[in-house]
C-alpha cells in the first residue's frame, strides 16, 4: 500500500514539476494563478492551454509506451522488445514523411498520415505472422515487424532523398519526436481512445504472467496462447500508433520503463502493468520538461533528453542483471 | 580560426606575389587556398544563392551545372541540374569538367569540399548567411572568376543603399515585434543570424528571436507565447495551418489574426535584390497592423 503511495506521489510530483517550469520563467506564485486562473492574461493562457495539456498528454503518451512496451515484451519472451520493434514506427514515419513531402496543408494531415502508415504496417506484420498459423509465431512476428519497419524505412529514405532540404529537415524533427502539438483537443482524443486499448491489455495480465513462462505451460495453465497473443499484438500497436501520430517517435521509455518496474516492483503483470504506467508517464513528464527548460527558449527533441536519461538507467540494468 | 585564416591570407598573398601570370591566389570563407585560372569559364553552383548571384554579376552563361532546387533567376533553369547541394554525387559533378565549383561555406560542406579537392577540383567556398556576406560574395567571386567588370559597381550600390536603409531605420524596440516562423510542429523561428532577422530591423520592426545568433532553431511554443509578439510572418512557402490550431491560439498573433505569410523563393536566401523587400515587407507588416 504504502508502495502504491509513494509511486502515485512521484507521478502526482512529476505533474506538478512539469507545470511549474517552462521556457518563459514564470515564477511559482504566477503558475498558481496561471492555475487558478487569478493571474494576467498571457501567464493564464500559458499555463492553462500549453503546460497543463502538454504535460498531461506528455504522462499518457510515456505511460502508455510503458504499458505497451512490457506487454510486447511478454509477447515475444524477449527483453529487447519496445513499442516500436514490430514495425510501427518505419510505417508511422513513412506516412509522416509522405505527408510532409506532400506539404500537407492540414494541420492534422500529418498525425493522420502518420496512424494511416502505423495500421497499415500493423495490418501487414499481423497478416504475414498468421502465415505461421493463428498462434502468432514469435519468431514470424518478430521477422514480419523488423522486416516490414525496414521497408518502410527505406521507403521513407527514399522519399527523403527526393524532396528538398527544408522538408528533410522538417521530416526529421518529427521523427525526434515533441510534444509541441499538445492541446486539449489532443489530450482528451488521446485518453479517450487509449482507454480501451490499456483496459484490455490490463485485463490480459494473467495470461501475460503465463505467457512470460512460455507457450507450452501457459497451454497447460489455461491460457488461450493463440488468442491471447493476437490481441495482445493488436492492442499494444493501436495503442502505440495513436502516440506515435500525435508526438512522433519517442525512444527508451517503453523499453527500459518496463525493466524498471520489474526489478524495483514486481514480474507480476498485475501490478507490473499499473506500476509500468505511472513510471512511464513520470519518466517523460520529466524528459519533456527537460526539452522545454534546459536551453530556453530552444527545444531539444524529446526523444533526445528520453536516450540521454535512458541510456545510463539501461545500463545500470544491464550490469545489475547479468551480476 | 580566424586568426589563423589571416596568417593563410598572408601566405597567399606572398604566393601571388610570385605567381604565375593568369594565376590568382585567393583565399575562400572555409580558409581554403584557391588555385584557379582565370576566367574560370566552367562553374559549378552547389547554392541556389550563389547561383542567382552569378547570374546577378553577369556570370551566368559561364555556369554549367546547378542544384536540383531553387533555380534563380529564370534563366538558371536552362543550366543542367547535379543533384543535391548538400552531399551531392561526385560523378555528375567531374562530368561537368568544372574549372570551380562554388559552395555555400558551412561546416556541412566541408567533407564535399575535400573529396572535390581531393581529385583535383577547385572549390571556393563562400559565406552568404547576412546582408552584407551579397556584396562581399560579389566581391570575391568576381576576383577568383575573373572578367567580371560589373560585380563591383553591383556591390559597392547594395553597400550605399544599406548604409541608407540602416540610417533611415527607426531605433531597434519601436516598431512591430515579429517571430519569423519557418515551421509549425515543432516550431522553427528564423534567429538573429540570418538576413531575414535583418530585413525586418530594417523593415521597421524588431524580431522577437533577434537574441538567437543562428539562422534558424527550433523553440518552444510557450517561448513564442510568452515573447508575444505583435505580428507571426511565415516563410519556406508552408501553408498557414497554425491558425486552426487549438494550441497555436495560445499566441495573441494568431488569435487576432496577425499573420502574415511570405512567398518562399524570395525570401529563402539572401540576395542583391534582397534590399528590394524591405519595402514589401514593411509595407506588408503595416497592412496586417492596420
Amino acid at each position: 500500500m504504502t508502495r502504491w503511495l509513494l509511486l502515485f506521489s512521484t507521478a502526482l510530483g512529476t505533474i506538478v514539476v512539469g507545470v511549474a517550469v517552462g521556457p518563459s520563467g514564470l515564477d511559482l506564485r504566477s503558475v498558481v494563478g496561471g492555475v487558478l486562473g487569478s493571474a494576467g492574461e498571457p501567464t493564464v493562457t500559458i499555463v492553462r492551454d500549453l503546460r497543463v495539456p502538454r504535460v498531461l498528454l506528455a504522462f499518457l503518451v510515456g505511460g502508455s509506451l510503458g504499458v505497451t512496451g512490457a506487454a510486447l515484451q511478454a509477447l515475444v519472451r524477449n527483453p529487447l522488445a519496445d513499442p516500436y520493434l514490430l514495425g510501427l514506427s518505419g510505417g508511422a514515419g513513412l506516412g509522416a514523411v509522405t505527408a510532409i513531402a506532400l506539404g500537407a496543408a492540414s494541420p492534422w494531415a500529418v498525425p493522420l498520415a502518420a496512424l494511416v502508415g502505423s495500421l497499415g504496417a500493423i495490418a501487414l506484420v499481423y497478416r504475414l505472422a498468421l502465415i505461421a498459423g493463428a498462434g502468432l509465431d514469435v519468431r514470424v512476428l518478430l521477422l514480419a515487424g523488423v522486416v516490414i519497419g525496414a521497408f518502410a524505412a527505406s521507403l521513407m529514405g527514399a522519399i527523403m532523398a527526393l524532396v528538398p532540404a527544408p522538408e528533410v529537415r522538417n521530416a526529421l524533427l518529427w521523427l525526434l519526436g515533441s510534444f509541441s502539438r499538445a492541446s486539449w483537443p489532443a489530450v482528451l482524443l488521446f485518453a479517450v481512445y487509449a482507454a480501451v486499448p490499456l483496459v484490455i491489455l490490463y485485463r490480459l495480465a494473467r495470461p501475460l504472467d503465463l505467457l512470460t513462462l512460455g507457450e507450452e505451460p501457459a497451454g497447460y495453465l489455461g491460457a488461450n496462447v493463440a488468442r491471447t497473443r493476437r490481441t495482445l499484438y493488436v492492442m499494444a500497436s493501436l495503442l502505440t500508433a495513436v502516440a506515435v501520430a500525435l508526438s512522433g517517435i519517442i525512444g527508451f521509455v517503453g523499453l527500459i520503463v518496463p525493466h524498471a518496474a520489474r526489478f524495483t516492483w514486481s514480474r507480476l503483470h498485475q501490478t507490473l502493468l499499473p506500476a509500468t504506467f505511472l513510471l512511464g508517464g513520470s519518466l517523460m513528464v520529466i524528459a519533456d520538461a527537460v526539452a522545454r527548460t534546459a536551453f530556453a527558449p530552444l527545444e531539444l527533441p524529446v526523444g533526445v533528453v528520453t536516450a540521454l536519461i535512458g541510456v545510463p538507467v539501461f545500463v545500470a540494468l544491464i550490469r545489475k542483471w547479468a551480476a | 580560426m580566424s586568426s589563423r585564416a589571416g596568417t593563410v591570407s598572408l601566405l597567399a598573398l606572398l604566393l601571388a606575389c610570385g605567381g604565375e601570370q593568369g594565376t590568382v591566389y585567393r583565399v575562400d570563407h572555409a580558409g581554403h587556398p584557391v588555385d584557379v585560372v582565370a576566367p574560370a569559364t566552367r562553374i559549378v553552383s552547389l547554392s541556389p544563392s550563389l547561383t542567382e548571384l552569378l547570374f546577378a554579376i553577369g556570370a551566368g552563361d559561364r555556369i554549367v551545372g546547378r542544384t536540383r532546387w531553387g533555380a534563380l533567376p529564370r534563366a538558371a533553369e536552362a543550366v543542367p541540374s547535379v543533384g543535391d547541394g548538400l552531399s551531392p554525387n561526385l560523378e555528375t559533378i567531374l562530368a561537368r569538367e568544372p574549372d570551380v565549383v562554388v559552395l555555400y561555406h558551412t561546416p556541412t560542406n566541408a567533407a564535399t569540399i575535400d573529396r572535390l579537392r581531393a581529385v583535383g577540383v577547385a572549390t571556393l567556398s563562400v559565406r552568404m548567411d547576412r546582408l552584407e556576406d551579397v556584396p562581399e560574395a560579389a566581391r570575391l567571386l568576381a576576383d577568383v572568376l575573373g572578367d567580371l567588370p560589373g560585380a563591383d559597381t553591383l556591390a559597392d550600390r547594395f553597400e550605399v543603399r544599406l548604409d541608407s536603409l540602416r540610417r533611415r531605420t527607426v531605433p531597434s524596440g519601436s516598431g512591430p515585434s515579429v517571430a519569423i516562423l519557418a515551421w509549425d510542429a515543432p516550431p522553427v523561428v528564423i534567429g538573429g543570424g540570418s538576413f531575414l532577422s535583418q530585413l525586418l530591423e530594417l523593415a521597421g520592426a524588431h524580431n522577437v528571436f533577434a537574441d538567437l545568433d543562428v539562422p534558424s532553431a527550433t523553440v518552444s511554443l510557450e517561448s513564442i507565447a510568452h515573447r508575444d509578439p505583435d505580428v507571426l510572418l511565415l516563410v519556406g512557402g508552408g501553408e498557414p495551418t497554425v491558425l486552426d490550431r487549438a494550441e497555436w491560439r495560445t499566441v495573441s498573433a494568431v488569435e487576432e489574426g496577425q499573420i502574415l505569410s511570405l512567398d518562399g523563393d524570395s525570401y529563402s536566401w539572401p540576395s542583391l535584390r534582397s534590399l528590394d523587400l524591405v519595402e514589401e515587407l514593411s509595407g506588408a507588416i503595416r497592412g496586417v497592423r492596420s
